[in-house]
């Protein structure tokens, strides 16, 4: 019977147009089955070494929370973009100094909501300074207390005047009272599942090896974010990450690649870019000022002068940077630069010039060729720099060339970053290869440069001006500058503070150190690059926000 | 039975004394817990932040032996303390979050390379100067020579890269949620070939080489002589006479390896990017975690000594010779 019906239809004078329809149908359910997964999520990846699983914790007051933990969960009231020199409101719509300088207050917004749907409030920023002050009491000596008068409005009394602080209050996290004022232990807690105002608060499918963030449903701004959540794959080191952002599965990295446009760009020019700001923190070579002849303003200008800061910048550093200048500021603080400072800039190669005033020092050269202090002890420095940045060694090592041919026996030791910065935080070193202050004003360069402030002797352990230089004019100009509010007046002040800079060379100021950033357009568009300076790409500094809220989905 | 509890014995002594070095060893090592911890975070907080935090940790002062004898007291309820590179997080969660994907490469790695390392150094003995006895030895070992970090750079280039026969990184697919499902199952295992099988590349040559050389001393003896002057076909002299008498000593490298497996594959989880505990143990000595390094290295150890006892145990089933002692 079966086989009888099975002949009748292989004969069907439409047995061939059956097959056509019948395989036109499943085609196209096939596709439409495809399109329907072209209608998942719209995910940024972003690509940050440094972790090989993840533990879930996005506490902001917590040492080392997650990624996203502040640039995409939780939002300041300001934000300072030092490529254009200016403040961005965020969740503070203005702000405002009073006349003697005692009182700083922030207007928030109305519109905004945490990510659960409760209303934001003034109270909420209250609430994290003084949550953050019981955490840590030493924080912010100059704040007297802050109030919360309205919902639309936060006041900080000061005991004193400090014009910095703007930028250091206005960029603290908000966290929502209505949460964290029933938490036990504020610095305990891990905060799995974090409420914040930010784009991304959701947290969704956390593994070990990669977590994502998803839109925030109550985010304050319309139509924002574009698209529905970032993604961060855990990868151990520069190598992953370089190979996976190749291989066009990441959208958005910050991380040093050699040759960036031979090993990235090339793969696909017209997807692949990539943009270095120079606008982080000046790379410095620290000469320890607490230990024979680093002490003598001369030593210094000479070490200066021997140094080849243009083949630092060629080989070491892939052209990607330029050579400082003797103010040591990064083109974050083009509008401040003294031009008059450096009329005899020590920045520039003169291994001869550095020659003389070696000589000069009193440092003979030996039957060997290396110098001697004056009662002959001999002149030995280890040059300190973490083994992992690679660039920095090879700085190193020029460096270390350099000294060596005008009569300084230099060698480079390449250790871990953490045993590195433990010699430096406890001036247990002679030089090291290393980074600087950094703030939204030269203040916080000079004041880790120079300032008594962060000075601690030999053995106590300090986080700033590892090589523990003093200089008094400069701490009374600092003060000034800190008291003052008129920008007229700072940059007269600031004038004169380069000015004492290029006067004693406290370090040798090497080159702005690039803000690394490379992505790829083929998913996203809207990456803040050279000709669009509305922030860095820098994926964890406070400008990430903006980029995250203006990249959009192709 | 007296057997076992003297060995039981020996291993709480074992037990005892690895904690105690496993207490004042990462104290031995140079360098401040505390200057470790904030230069890791330096680029995330003001300096005068890290110094307040500094009181948060509580870093003691209590004198050596007080702390020690508080880390026993607190091993043995089960608490190993909380992470300080990873702060708040507890010791337990952070090792559990790499624990089952180190186990799960190093077990499949060393199963692997130990039964074919084995097989094929049976056979070899088998057909003694044959292809595989001549030619396989000195090319694995070879192969076994080069850098490990090298071959494993250069498989995930050639073969992941390159040819995309390979996923770059990680234990499954980025979006995929682990479940008891085909399509995650099938992802963990392909996601495991390479990093399993670079290890797999330079340690079988070692196991086959063990096990051919075992094998050669074995034939020599007098009772497969016998066997075979009885007439027994090859194939059952070789795997139930000469092979299981050459397992013994090979059962003992297996347990020690068994038990290093805990230990993490560092290399190999840095270059495929493996969720596992070796980096950690790596992060941990470098930041001068003690709790953290403490609690990996307790796991070693338990596992270590674990792995003998059940390799001891086994023995008892092998040799007979034991037993009867």
């Amino acid at each position: 019977m079966i086989k009888h019906n099975a002949n009748r239809w292989l004969h069907h004078p439409h047995f061939l147009l059956q097959i056509y329809v019948v395989t036109a149908l499943i085609v196209s359910t096939l596709f439409m089955l495809g399109s329907a997964t072209a209608q998942e999520k719209k995910i940024l990846t972003i690509g940050r070494e440094g972790n090989t699983s993840f533990t879930r914790n996005f506490n902001p007051f917590s040492p080392s929370p997650l990624l996203g933990t502040f640039t995409a969960i939780y939002e300041r009231l300001i934000i300072y973009n030092p490529t254009k020199g200016e403040i961005v409101p965020w969740l503070a719509s203005a702000y405002k100094w009073s006349e003697d300088g005692k009182q700083l207050t922030f207007t928030v917004r109305d519109n905004v909501q945490w990510s659960d749907g409760q209303p934001f409030t003034a109270k909420d920023a209250a609430f994290s300074f003084n949550l953050r002050r019981k955490i840590s009491a030493e924080l912010y000596p100059y704040v007297d207390n802050v109030q919360a008068p309205d919902d639309k409005t936060v006041v900080f009394n000061f005991k004193t005047v400090y014009s910095p602080a703007l930028y250091i209050l206005g960029e603290l996290p908000v966290v929502p009272e209505h949460i964290w004022k029933d938490v036990d232990d504020p610095v305990k807690f891990t905060n799995p599942d974090p409420v914040g105002t930010g784009p991304f608060t959701q947290v969704v499918n956390f593994q070990n090896q990669v977590y994502e963030l998803h839109k925030n449903p109550y985010y304050w701004q319309e139509g924002k974010p574009a698209f529905d959540g970032i993604r961060y794959p855990a990868f151990p080191g520069n190598d992953q990450v370089t190979l996976a952002l190749i291989n066009g599965e990441i959208d958005w990295a910050d991380i040093f690649i050699p040759d960036i446009d031979k090993t990235f760009i090339a793969k696909d020019p017209e997807n692949y870019h990539y943009w270095f700001a120079r606008t982080n923190f000046t790379a410095q070579f620290l000469m320890n000022t607490t230990v024979k002849p680093y002490d003598d303003p001369k030593v210094r200008k000479a070490v200066n002068m021997a140094i080849n800061r243009e083949q630092i910048v060629k080989v070491a550093m892939f052209g990607y940077t330029r050579p400082a200048d003797c103010t040591g500021l990064s083109d974050a603080f083009n509008t401040w630069k003294n031009p008059e400072a450096c009329k005899n800039d020590w920045t520039k190669y003169n291994p001869d010039e550095a020659n003389k005033l070696l000589d000069e020092a009193g440092l003979k050269k030996g039957a060997d060729g290396f110098r001697t202090m004056s009662d002959g002890t001999p002149i030995k420095g280890e040059i300190l720099v973490g083994a992992p940045s690679t660039d920095w060694v090879a700085s190193s090592q020029i460096i270390a060339q350099n000294l060596k041919a005008v009569g300084l026996d230099v060698t480079v030791k390449a250790q871990d970053w953490g045993f590195v910065i433990e010699q430096k935080q406890k001036g247990q070193f002679t030089m090291a290869h290393s980074w600087s202050s950094y703030g939204a004003t030269p203040f916080d360069y000079y004041r880790g440069t120079m300032s008594s402030q962060t000075f601690q002797p030999v053995g106590t352990v300090t986080n700033e001006n590892y090589h523990r230089y003093v200089n008094a004019d400069a701490d009374k100009l600092l003060d000034e500058f800190a008291a003052t509010f008129d920008l007229g007046k700072q940059k007269e002040i600031m004038n004169r503070i380069q000015v004492i800079f290029a006067e004693n060379a406290p370090t040798a100021p090497l080159f702005p150190s690039p803000e690394w950033g490379e992505y790829n357009t083929k998913r996203f568009t809207g990456f803040p690059n050279a000709d669009n300076q509305y922030a860095t790409l820098a994926s964890r500094a406070s400008t990430a926000v903006i980029v995250l809220t203006t990249v959009k989905p192709k | 039975m007296r057997y076992l509890l003297r060995r039981l014995g020996f291993y709480a002594l074992a037990a005892w004394v690895s904690l105690t070095i496993n207490f004042f060893l990462p104290r031995m090592m140079p360098g401040d817990p505390a200057s470790r911890l904030f230069a890791r975070i330096t680029d995330r907080l003001r300096p005068e932040e890290l110094e307040a935090l500094k009181k948060v940790f509580g870093f003691s002062d209590e004198p050596l032996l007080v702390q020690y004898f508080k880390y026993l007291s607190h091993v043995l309820r089960g608490d190993l303390g909380v992470a300080v590179s990873r702060f708040p997080t507890p010791v337990i969660e952070v090792i559990g979050t790499g624990l089952f994907w180190t186990l799960l490469l190093g077990s499949v790695a060393l199963i692997i390379s130990f039964g074919l390392g084995n097989l094929l150094g049976i056979i070899g003995t088998w057909r003694r100067g044959g292809f595989i006895d001549s030619v396989l030895p000195p090319v694995l070992i070879f192969m076994g020579s080069f850098p490990y970090f090298w071959l494993a750079m250069l498989a995930l280039y050639g073969l992941g890269f390159q040819l995309g026969w390979f996923p770059l990184r990680h234990a499954y697919s980025a979006t995929l949620t682990p479940a008891f499902s085909l399509d995650f199952i099938g992802s963990v295992l392909h996601h495991l070939i390479l990093p399993a099988g670079t290890i797999v590349l330079v340690s079988i040559g070692g196991w086959m080489l063990g096990m051919r050389n075992i094998m050669i001393g074995t034939l020599a003896e007098d009772y497969v002589v016998m066997a075979e002057a009885k007439g027994l076909p090859q194939r059952r002299i070789m795997f139930s006479y000469a092979a299981r008498n050459a397992m013994l000593p090979v059962v003992t490298s297996f347990g020690m390896s068994l038990g290093f497996i805990v230990s993490g594959a560092l290399l190999t989880e840095i270059v495929f990017s493996y969720p596992g505990l070796g980096y950690q143990l790596l992060s941990a000595v470098q930041n001068l975690d003690y709790p953290l390094l403490q609690g990996l290295l307790l796991m070693v150890t338990f596992a270590v000594l674990g792995a003998n006892f059940i390799v001891d145990l086994l023995y008892l089933r092998l040799d007979p010779r034991v037993r009867v002692h």
